[in-house]
Formats: structure tokens, sequence, C-alpha cells
């Protein structure tokens, strides 16, 4: 069993390192995520994570890459809704890593 | 050019797993960026009621799930309109999917390179 | 373009058949096969309603054999082989699951 360290919370991970318990989510869980990831969450890297969770909210399942981009672009413009601006962010793999940073069931849909 | 598929969905949502499975078809096909269409029909028009609340039986949301279709690039929705008047769908959700009649339907088949029914 | 349109299922249990005839265009064909070949049962609705379209009926004959089904003559009784090439000629294949 994976586990991330939160302060003084040990919180349970899955083999990929998503959280098993979604409601584990808090900002500091998703700041120890991405440190383990090696990234520094700065304000481009929130308002992503924010879209994502509220992606999931409303449709109830992780994005693929294409939805990703697609609702990013509906949601903050084109000239963030692109693969590119999203790979520099989350390493070339936007759908996975930033799911998992903001706390949502692996994407199913990314084969 | 990929071929054209068109996914017919004829399960009612909370029997059994034939509703999740051709929304999974749908969803992958749509990520790939597919030419990619759905057909509710039968009972499966029963997936496309309003205020369907997936808690109550702890199973994950097919409503809302259903909704992500169009930012998954599936903008083909279509439902039968008769299944629905037989079976007294009235508020729906999903409002981009679209009514056909029985003859439009054959048309719909037609158009596509590849069918599937489930 | 033309559908060749596959049911499997009894037309006793579901809409399948119904739905099947509604939808049908008219350079489709039909192919009974397994529990769908009881829709040839004399003098049950589904025999009636398909005999009164004129769409083609085929039935694969190991199976209404197996049920005791006899074959009208507005269908014709294929083997496995003659399905295989119904479903070459055929634009597409709809399998009803």
């Amino acid at each position: 069993m994976n586990f991330l360290t939160v302060g003084a919370r040990a919180i349970e991970l899955d083999k990929d390192g998503f959280l098993v318990d979604l409601s584990d989510w808090s900002a500091e869980v998703a700041s120890a995520l991405a440190a383990a990831e090696d990234i520094e969450l700065t304000p481009e890297h929130w308002e992503v994570l924010e879209l994502l969770r509220s992606f999931y909210a409303e449709f109830q399942l992780s994005p693929a890459t294409r939805p990703l981009i697609k609702y990013t672009a509906l949601k903050l413009g084109a000239d963030k809704g692109n693969s590119l601006h999203l790979n520099r962010l989350f390493k070339g793999t936007p759908a996975k890593l930033a799911a998992k940073l903001a706390g949502l069931p692996k994407p199913t849909n990314c084969l | 050019m990929p071929k054209s598929v068109l996914i017919i969905s004829r399960q009612s949502p909370w029997s059994g797993p034939g509703a999740r499975e051709a929304l999974d078809i749908v969803l992958a096909g749509g990520a790939f960026d597919l030419p990619i269409g759905l057909l509710f029909l039968d009972d499966g028009v029963l997936q496309l009621a309003a205020g369907q609340n997936a808690k109550a039986l702890q199973q994950k949301d097919l409503s809302a799930n259903l909704q992500a279709l169009p930012m998954f690039g599936v903008e083909e929705l279509f439902y039968c309109a008769e299944s629905a008047n037989a079976r007294g769908l009235g508020k729906r959700s999903l409002d981009e999917a679209e009514p056909l009649s029985a003859e439009h339907i054959t048309a719909l088949i037609d158009r596509y390179d590849q069918v599937i029914t489930l | 373009m033309s559908t060749l349109h596959v049911l499997s299922h009894s037309p006793f249990g579901d809409d399948r058949l119904s739905s099947c005839l509604r939808l049908i265009g008219s350079a489709d064909a039909l192919l009974l096969c397994g529990d769908a070949v009881y829709a040839l049962q004399p003098d049950s609705a589904p025999f009636f309603a398909l005999q009164d379209r004129t769409i083609k009926v085929f039935v694969l004959d190991e199976d209404a054999q197996a049920r005791a089904i006899d074959i009208p003559d507005w269908a014709e009784a294929v083997d496995y082989p003659a399905f295989v090439e119904l479903s070459i000629h055929h634009d597409k294949v709809n399998s009803w699951l």
C-alpha cells in the first residue's frame, strides 16, 4: 500500500499514486502530490486543477486529453486550452497527471 | 479517414451493464477523435430521463457521464422519437440529443460505415 | 448502402425484432439465428409481422432444425458459409446484441 504523508496524516494512494478516497483531497494534499512529481504548483496549475474538479463535479468522470483541452479552452480561453500549455504544466501527460493532483480518479478513457 | 461508427444503445440505465458499455465505447471513440454517433433506441431512451439519482443505487452516475459527450467531441446524438413516446419520456437531460422518426433512423444507419447495437 | 441485420434473441421476450422491422431499409436483409428463429413459429405474431413485409429474410438452417422450426417459402435457409457470404455481400452487419 502507498501512502502520502501530509502533516500528521498518512493518506492512502493506489498503485499509480491516485487518491484511494477522493474526499482526502485538499490544497495541501495537492501540493504534496505535486511535490512527489517534482512540480511546484503555480496559479496556472491551480486554475487547471480547479477546472478539473468542476469537470468532475459536473460529469462524474475524469476527462481524457481531448475533452480536457476542449473544456479548458471553453472556460479559460484558447491560449490556455491547448496541448502546448497543458503539456508544459503537467509534464506532457496533462489528463493523467492533472487528474491525479486534482484528486480525481484515473481517466478510464486514456487508453 | 477513419471509419465512422454508430452505437445504438437500447438497454435501460440501471438494470445491467449494457448502457454503461455502450457509453464507454462512445467515450473511447470520442477520445480518439473517431467520427462516432450515438442513438438511443427502445429502453435505451430511458437513459435520458431527467432527475435520475445514481446515488440511490450507489452506482456511477450514467446521466452525468452522458452530459460529457459533447466535451468528448461526440455531437451526433439522437434518440428514437417513437421509443420515447411509447415510454412516456417527459423531461429529458442531454438537450443535444435529437429525436428521429423511423425513416430518419434508417437513413442514419445507412450513413455510417459500422453499426454496433448493444 | 445495405445492412444485414442479425437477430439472435427470441422475439417473444423483447423489442429487438419489432424495432428492427421498424428501422430496416428496403435494400437491407434480416438474418435470424439462435432463438430468433422462433420468429418463424407458425401462427405467431412475429411470423405474421415478417410475412407481411417484403424484406429478405434468411434463417440459419441448423438453428431452425434444432428448434423444429419449418422455414416458410418466403424465407431462405442458409448455412454458416452462406452466412459469411451474406456478411461480405452487405456493406455492414448490425448484430442486435
